[in-house]
C-alpha cells in the first residue's frame, strides 16, 4: 500500500513536463529561504542579500535533473522488462548462489590488491595511510557486524569501546611501559568487559530504546574522558604513545645504546615508510584475524543462535535459549573487536584525545554495517572503502566534500535498501537445496 | 531559595524547547517507527530561516514586535514544514518497508546533507540578530538574589503549553487526529479503511516540522545567536527526552523534554557543570531500568 | 558486474592521488578552512597568499618560485593527520600550521617523520614540549599568555568575585588552568571554576550562578562564539559581566555576535602587529586589497618571510639545513623579530592585555 505504483502506460511529454515543473516548483520553496536569500555581515550588523540568479539556476538544475531522472528511470525499466521478457527467469536461488560466487571471488582479488598495495605505492604516504584507515574501519565494522547484523542489536555508541581500547593502550604505554603486544589482549579484554558491564543491564530493553541508551553511554565515556583530566589528560588527550615495534625493533633513525633499529638490523636505509607500511600490514593482519574469528563464530552454536535471535527472539525464547546471555556474548565479542581496533588507532595515531570518539564516529560506523548489507562481511569492506574514499576524493571539491558524504550516504540507501551486498541468508541451512546443495555445504 | 527559583525558571525555558523538538521525534517515531536523525536540523533550518526574517524586517523598518513575531513564525513555519515534507519525501519514502535500520542511515545521512547545504549557503559564521524582547518581570527580589523571568523566557513558556493544549486537541478530537492514531496502530488496516496513509504520514512530517520551526524561532529569539551547527546537540537531547517519556507518547516527550532540561539546570546550578550530560543519560538509563518503555509509554505486547 | 567495476574506480582512485610534481618550491599551510572556526583559517588564508605574491614578486627563495598548498583539516585531529600526510606526499619544504593545537599535535608527528619544517601559531605547550626537533612556535603559549592574562585580573580586580571558566578544549582548558593558577599565585582565588560545553546555546544556569555568587569577572579559556552567548544571555539576566580571554577573541565576529556588550571583552594576544611601524607598508598593502590584517593575517605573513629568511640564511631547502639555520638566527618579519629557544619556542613571546571598545580592538589603557 505504501510502495510506489509507477504509471504502465509510457509517460507523454506533458506529464512529464509537469511532473519536473512540479519538482521544480517544490525546489523553489526550499530554496528561497536557503539559496535565494542569505543575510552578510555588515559593519557588524546583518543585512539580507539576495541572490535569484543563483535561485533561478537552481530551480532550472531541478527541473532538468528531475526530467533526466524520470526519463532514465524509465528506460531502466523497459529494460528490465525486456530482459524478464527474453530470458528464462533464474531462480532465487540460483541468482543468491551467483551473487555469492561473484562476492567470494571479489574477496580475494580485494584481498589480493590489499597485500599487494604498500609494494606498488612504496614510496606513497598517502595512500598506505588513507588504506590503513579504510582497514581500522573494515576492522570496526566487522565488529558492530557482529552486534548489529549478526545479533540484531541496535548499538549507537560503539565508539565508546573503540576509546576504552584506545585509551587503556596509551595509559598502558605511556604510564606503565607496557609494549605493544602486551597491551593489545589486555585492553581487548577490558573493552569486552565494558561490554558486558553495559550489556547487563540494558540488554532487556528492546529496539530503539537499546540505541538511546548505548547512545548515552557512548557520550558518557566521552564526558568522563574531557573531565577526568588526572586519568585520561582531559581535553589535551594523550600524546607520544609508542609506536609498535617490530619484534622488539624499533622503527626510528637511530636507536638507544645495545638496540638495533629495524633499517639497521636488515640493512636497509632508513625511511619512514617502513614504518607506515609495517602498521598497514599489522592492521591487515588483525583485520583477518577479525574476519576469520568472526566467519568460525558465525558457524559455532553461539554465532546460530545470534542470527536466530536476530530473526526472531520470541521463537528464540520459546526454544529454551538464554537471550540474555546471547545478547551479552555478542556485545561483549563486538566491544572486544572494537578494543582491539582503538588499541591499533592508538598505536597508530601516537596522539589521541576525545575529539576522535565522538557520536559522529558511531554514526559511521554504523553508516558501514548498514550500507554493506548487514551481516555481510564483504559489503563491509566495500562500505568501509567508499565512505572512507569519498571524503578524501572529496578533498578537491574543497567545502562539497561533505555535502557529497551526506548525499551519498542517502543515495546509496535508497538506491540499494538493503545495502550495497544485501543477500540475507542465515549462515548455516537446514538442506535447502537439494542434494547439490548439500555437497556444496559440505565442501565449505 | 531564590536562587532555586530562578534555575527552576531556568529549567523550565530549556525544557519547553526540548519538549517542542521532542515532539517531532516523537511523532514520526510513533507513526514510522524511525528515529528521523534529521529532525534537530530540520529545527537549525528554521532557526536560520527566522534570522532571515528578523533580518528583513528589521530593514522594513518593522518595530511593532508582536507583528513582527508573527510574521517570522508564519514564514519560519511555513518553510519548515516544506522540508519536513521534502526530507520525508525524498530520503524516507522510498525506504518505506525495507529493514529497520535502512531509514537511519538515511536520515543520519540527510542530517550531514541539511548541516552542509546551510553552511554552503548561508555560511559557517554565527548569525547574530540584535535583541528582539528585552527586559522582564523581577518576581522576588531578595537582598542576595534577584530573580527575573524575561520576556522570551515567558513567550517560551507560554507558547510551548498552547501548542501543547492545541496539539492534544487535534489528536484526540479532529479526524486527521484519528487518521493518524488509526496509522499509529496498523498502516495496512487504515489503508484498507479509506485513510492515506502516505498523505498522513506526510502531513505528520510538516507538523513535527512545524513545532521544530516554532521551537526555532523561540531559539533565536531567546539566544539571538544561530549557526549551522545547533541542531546537532539539541537533537540529541530532545531524542534522549522522547524516549525518556515514553517514544510514541506526546505528553511522555513534552514530560522528557521538562525533565531534561530541568536535570541540566539544578546538576549546573548544584553539582559539577561538566558532568551534566553523564548526569541526563544516567538518569535515562535507570529510568529505562525499571520502566523499559519509557514513563509515559505503553508497554509492548508482544505478539507471536 | 557493478560491484567489480566500483571496486576496479576504488583502486584506480588510490593510484590518482600518487606522483606529485615538483616545480616549484612549494610551502603549505594547514587549519580550518571550513567548520565552526572558518574564519580563521581565512585569516591565515589570506596572509600566506599576500605573503608569496610578495616574496615571488622579489624573485621567490634561492631564485626558485613559491607555491602554495592549501590543507583543510576542519580542527579534526584525524583529518589533520590525513591532511599532513597528503601534504607530504606533495613534497612541501615548510608547513605554517595547523591552527587549533588538538590538529598541529598529531600532524607534526607527521611533519617529524617526513622532515618537513613546522612554523604554528597553536598555543597549547605541548606542541613544543614533546620535543621534536622540526616544530617551531611563532606565537607565545597558553601558560605564558595564561600568567599576563591572570596577572591582569590579579592586579586590577583585586575586588572583584572572578569565576574561570573553560570549554574542555585543549587549548581552553589549558589556557583556564593558567589563568587560575596565575591569579592564585597573586593572591586572587578565584570564586568559581566551571567547564561548559562548546557548542550548546543554554549559559542562564552557569550565569544564575554567576550571579548567586556575585561573581562578575570571568576569565574565559575558549572561543568567542561562546563568550558572545554568555554576554547576551548575561546583560538579558542583568548582569555586568567583563570577561578576561585569550588570543581567540580576536575574532571580529565576537563583536557582531555580542553587539555592544563586547565592550566588555578583555583578552592576551601577542603585541599588535599593525602598529609595529615595520609592518606598516605591509599593512597598507592588505587594507588597499580590502583585507583587514587583523589576528592570524600577520602571522601567516610572518611566517611566509621566516621561511624567506631561513632558506636565504641556510643557502639551501635541505631540511638539516634549515632547522639549523632556524634555530641560529633572528629573523625580521612583520609581527617584531623572531629568534628561537632550544625547545623551538619563542624567546621573547610578548603578550598584552586588550580591550574592545566599540568594534576596534587596541591596548588596555
Amino acid at each position: 500500500m505504501s510502495t510506489v505504483v509507477f504509471a504502465r502506460h509510457a509517460m507523454t511529454a506533458a506529464e512529464r513536463l509537469r511532473d519536473a515543473g512540479w519538482v521544480a516548483f517544490v525546489g523553489f520553496i526550499l530554496g528561497v529561504p536557503l539559496i535565494g536569500l542569505t543575510t552578510v555581515d555588515v559593519g557588524g550588523r546583518l543585512a539580507v542579500n539576495t541572490r535569484f540568479g543563483l535561485l533561478a539556476a537552481t530551480v532550472a538544475a531541478v527541473f532538468a535533473g528531475r526530467l533526466l531522472l524520470r526519463w532514465g528511470l524509465d528506460q531502466a525499466r523497459e529494460r528490465k522488462q525486456a530482459r524478464s521478457a527474453a530470458g528464462a527467469p533464474a531462480s532465487a536461488d540460483e541468482r543468491a548462489q551467483g551473487a555469492q560466487k561473484v562476492v567470494t571471488v571479489l574477496g580475494w582479488i580485494a584481498l589480493g590488491a590489499a597485500v599487494a598495495l604498500p609494494i606498488f605505492y612504496s614510496d606513497n604516504r598517502y595512500v598506505v595511510d588513507t588504506a590503513t584507515t579504510v582497514l581500522i574501519y573494515v576492522m570496526l565494522g566487522w565488529g558492530l557486524n557482529v552486534v548489529v547484523g549478526l545479533a540484531g542489536l541496535l548499538d549507537l555508541g560503539y565508539v565508546a569501546f573503540y576509546a576504552v581500547g584506545a585509551y587503556s593502550y596509551a595509559l598502558l604505554s605511556t604510564q606503565y611501559g607496557w609494549s605493544f603486544w602486551e597491551a593489545l589482549p589486555v585492553s581487548g579484554a577490558l573493552a569486552a568487559g565494558f561490554g558486558i558491564l553495559l550489556g547487563y543491564p540494558i540488554l532487556r530493553l528492546r529496539g530503539d530504546y537499546l540505541a538511546i541508551v548505548t547512545l548515552g553511554f557512548g557520550e558518557i565515556i566521552r564526558v568522563i574522558l574531557v573531565n577526568w583530566t588526572e586519568f585520561s589528560g582531559g581535553p589535551n588527550g594523550i600524546s607520544s604513545i609508542p609506536r609498535p615495534s617490530f619484534f622488539g625493533l624499533d622503527f626510528a633513525r637511530s636507536a638507544p645504546e645495545g638496540e638495533q633499529t629495524f633499517a639497521g638490523f636488515f640493512g636497509l636505509d632508513f625511511s619512514p615508510m617502513h614504518r607506515l607500511i609495517f602498521l598497514y600490514y599489522l592492521i591487515l593482519v588483525l583485520a583477518l584475524l577479525t574476519h576469520a574469528f568472526v566467519s568460525r563464530l558465525r558457524k559455532l552454536p553461539v554465532g546460530r543462535a545470534w542470527e536466530a535471535l536476530r530473526e526472531d527472539e520470541i521463537a528464540c525464547r520459546a526454544m529454551g535459549m538464554n537471550t540474555t546471555n546471547i545478547k551479552l556474548s555478542a556485545f561483549a565479542i563486538g566491544a572486544m573487536l572494537g578494543g582491539f581496533a582503538g588499541v591499533f588507532f592508538a598505536a597508530r595515531q601516537g596522539f589521541i584525545s576525545p575529539e576522535s570518539f565522538t557520536f559522529a564516529e558511531s554514526a559511521i560506523i554504523l553508516a558501514i554495517v548498514v550500507l554493506g548489507g548487514m551481516g555481510s562481511q564483504m559489503g563491509v569492506v566495500l562500505a568501509a572503502t567508499l565512505l572512507v574514499l569519498i571524503p578524501e576524493f572529496g578533498r578537491n571539491f574543497a567545502e562539497y566534500r561533505m555535502l557529497l558524504f551526506g548525499a551519498a550516504m542517502v543515495l546509496i540507501m535508497i538506491w540499494k535498501p538493503g545495502g550495497l551486498l544485501s543477500h540475507r541468508e542465515p549462515t548455516v541451512r537446514l538442506n535447502p537445496l537439494g542434494r547439490a546443495g548439500a555437497a556444496r555445504e559440505a565442501a565449505r | 531559595m531564590a536562587y532555586a527559583l530562578q534555575q527552576l525558571i531556568n529549567g523550565l525555558t530549556l525544557g519547553a524547547m526540548y519538549g517542542l523538538i521532542a515532539i517531532g521525534y516523537t511523532m514520526v517515531y510513533g507513526i514510522i517507527g524511525m528515529i528521523n536523525f534529521a529532525h534537530g536540523d530540520i529545527f537549525m533550518v528554521s532557526a536560520f530561516i527566522a534570522v532571515t526574517a528578523f533580518t528583513l524586517l528589521a530593514a522594513a523598518d518593522v518595530t511593532s514586535i508582536p507583528l513582527a513575531l508573527s510574521f517570522v513564525l508564519i514564514v519560519a513555519i511555513f518553510f519548515t514544514s516544506a522540508y519536513g515534507w521534502a526530507v520525508e519525501r525524498t530520503a524516507y519514502r522510498p525506504l518505506r518497508g525495507s529493514t529497520r535500520l535502512a531509514p537511519l542511515i538515511s536520515a543520519i545521512g540527510m542530517s550531514i546533507f541539511l548541516q552542509n547545504t546551510v553552511q554552503l549557503t548561508q555560511g559557517a559564521r554565527v548569525k547574530p540578530i540584535p535583541p528582539v524582547l528585552e527586559g522582564g518581570l523581577v518576581l522576588w527580589d531578595t537582598p542576595a538574589f534577584a530573580v527575573q523571568i524575561s520576556w522570551s523566557q515567558m513567550l517560551i513558556i507560554v507558547t510551548t503549553v498552547t501548542l501543547m493544549v492545541a496539539f492534544t486537541w487535534m489528536i484526540t478530537q479532529t479526524p486527521f487526529g484519528r487518521q493518524q492514531r488509526s496509522c499509529e496502530q496498523d498502516r495496512t488496516m487504515a489503508a484498507l479503511l479509506g485513510v492515506n496513509v502516505d498523505r498522513t504520514i506526510s502531513l505528520t512530517f510538516m507538523l513535527g516540522a512545524a513545532l521544530a520551526a516554532v521551537a526555532g524561532v523561540m531559539v533565536t529569539v531567546y539566544y539571538g545567536v544561530v549557526d549551522f551547527f545547533i541542531g546537532f546537540l539539541v537533537g540529541i537531547k530532545a531524542f534522549t527526552a522522547a524516549v525518556l517519556g515514553g517514544i510514541g507518547s506526546l505528553p511522555g516527550a513534552m514530560l522528557g523534554g521538562l525533565l531534561i532540561g530541568l536535570i541540566e539546570s539544578f546538576w549546573a546550578a548544584y553539582l559539577w557543570a561538566e558532568y551534566k550530560d553523564v548526569a541526563t543519560f544516567g538518569i535515562l538509563c535507570l529510568v529505562l531500568m525499571l520502566r523499559p518503555s519509557g514513563l509515559l509509554g505503553r508497554p509492548e505486547v508482544e505478539k507471536v | 558486474m557493478k560491484k567489480q567495476t566500483l571496486l576496479a574506480a576504488a583502486l584506480l582512485a588510490l593510484g590518482g592521488f600518487s606522483g606529485a610534481a615538483l616545480a616549484d618550491l612549494t610551502v603549505a599551510i594547514a587549519g580550518p578552512m571550513t567548520g565552526q572556526y572558518a574564519s580563521a583559517g581565512d585569516q591565515i588564508r589570506k596572509g600566506a597568499e599576500m605573503a608569496i605574491a610578495d616574496i615571488n614578486a622579489r624573485g621567490g627563495v634561492l631564485g626558485q618560485k613559491l607555491k602554495l598548498e592549501v590543507g583543510d583539516d576542519a580542527c579534526d585531529p584525524k583529518q589533520a593527520v590525513s591532511v599532513a600526510n597528503t601534504m607530504v606526499n606533495k613534497g612541501i619544504v615548510y608547513m605554517h600550521g595547523h591552527w587549533c593545537s588538538s590538529s598541529t599535535i598529531p600532524a607534526s608527528d607527521v611533519y617529524a617523520d617526513a622532515d618537513i619544517l613546522v612554523a604554528t601559531v597553536s598555543t597549547n605547550p605541548q606542541v613544543t614540549e614533546r620535543g621534536l626537533p622540526n616544530v617551531f612556535r611563532i606565537m607565545g603559549r597558553d601558560d605564558q599568555q595564561g600568567l599576563v592574562a591572570g596577572g591582569y585580573i590579579a592586579d586590577n580586580f583585586k575586588d572583584r568575585k572572578v569565576a574561570v571558566v573553560d570549554d574542555k578544549s585543549a587549548y581552553g582548558k589549558g589556557l583556564a588552568d593558567e589563568m587560575a593558577k596565575a591569579m592564585s599565585d597573586k593572591g586572587l582565588k578565584p570564586s568559581l571554576r566551571e567547564s561548559i560545553t562548546a557548542g550548546e546555546r543554554d549559559y542562564s544556569s552557569l550565569i544564575a550562578k554567576f550571579k548567586q555568587a556575585g561573581v562578575d569577572v570571568m576569565a574565559f579559556g575558549g572561543y568567542h562564539t561562546e563568550v558572545a552567548l554568555i554576554l547576551r544571555q548575561a546583560q538579558a539576566a542583568g548582569l555586568q559581566l567583563t570577561v578576561m580571554g585569550g588570543d581567540t577573541m580576536t575574532n571580529a565576529e565576537l563583536v557582531t555576535a555580542a553587539g555592544p556588550a563586547a565592550d566588555n571583552v578583555l583578552f592576551t594576544f601577542s603585541p599588535d602587529a599593525r602598529k609595529n611601524p615595520d609592518a606598516a607598508p605591509v599593512v597598507e598593502k592588505f587594507r588597499a586589497a580590502k583585507v583587514e590584517p587583523e589576528g592570524y593575517v600577520l602571522y601567516a605573513y610572518a611566517a611566509m618571510q621566516l621561511f624567506e629568511q631561513v632558506a636565504t640564511a641556510a643557502n639551501s631547502t635541505k631540511y638539516a639545513d634549515l632547522e639549523k639555520a632556524m634555530r641560529g638566527g633572528n629573523f625580521k618579519t612583520v609581527i617584531g623579530d623572531l629568534a628561537f629557544g632550544p625547545k623551538g619556542d619563542l624567546n621573547v613571546p610578548g603578550f598584552v592585555v586588550y580591550r574592545w571598545q566599540g568594534g576596534q580592538y587596541d591596548y588596555v589603557k
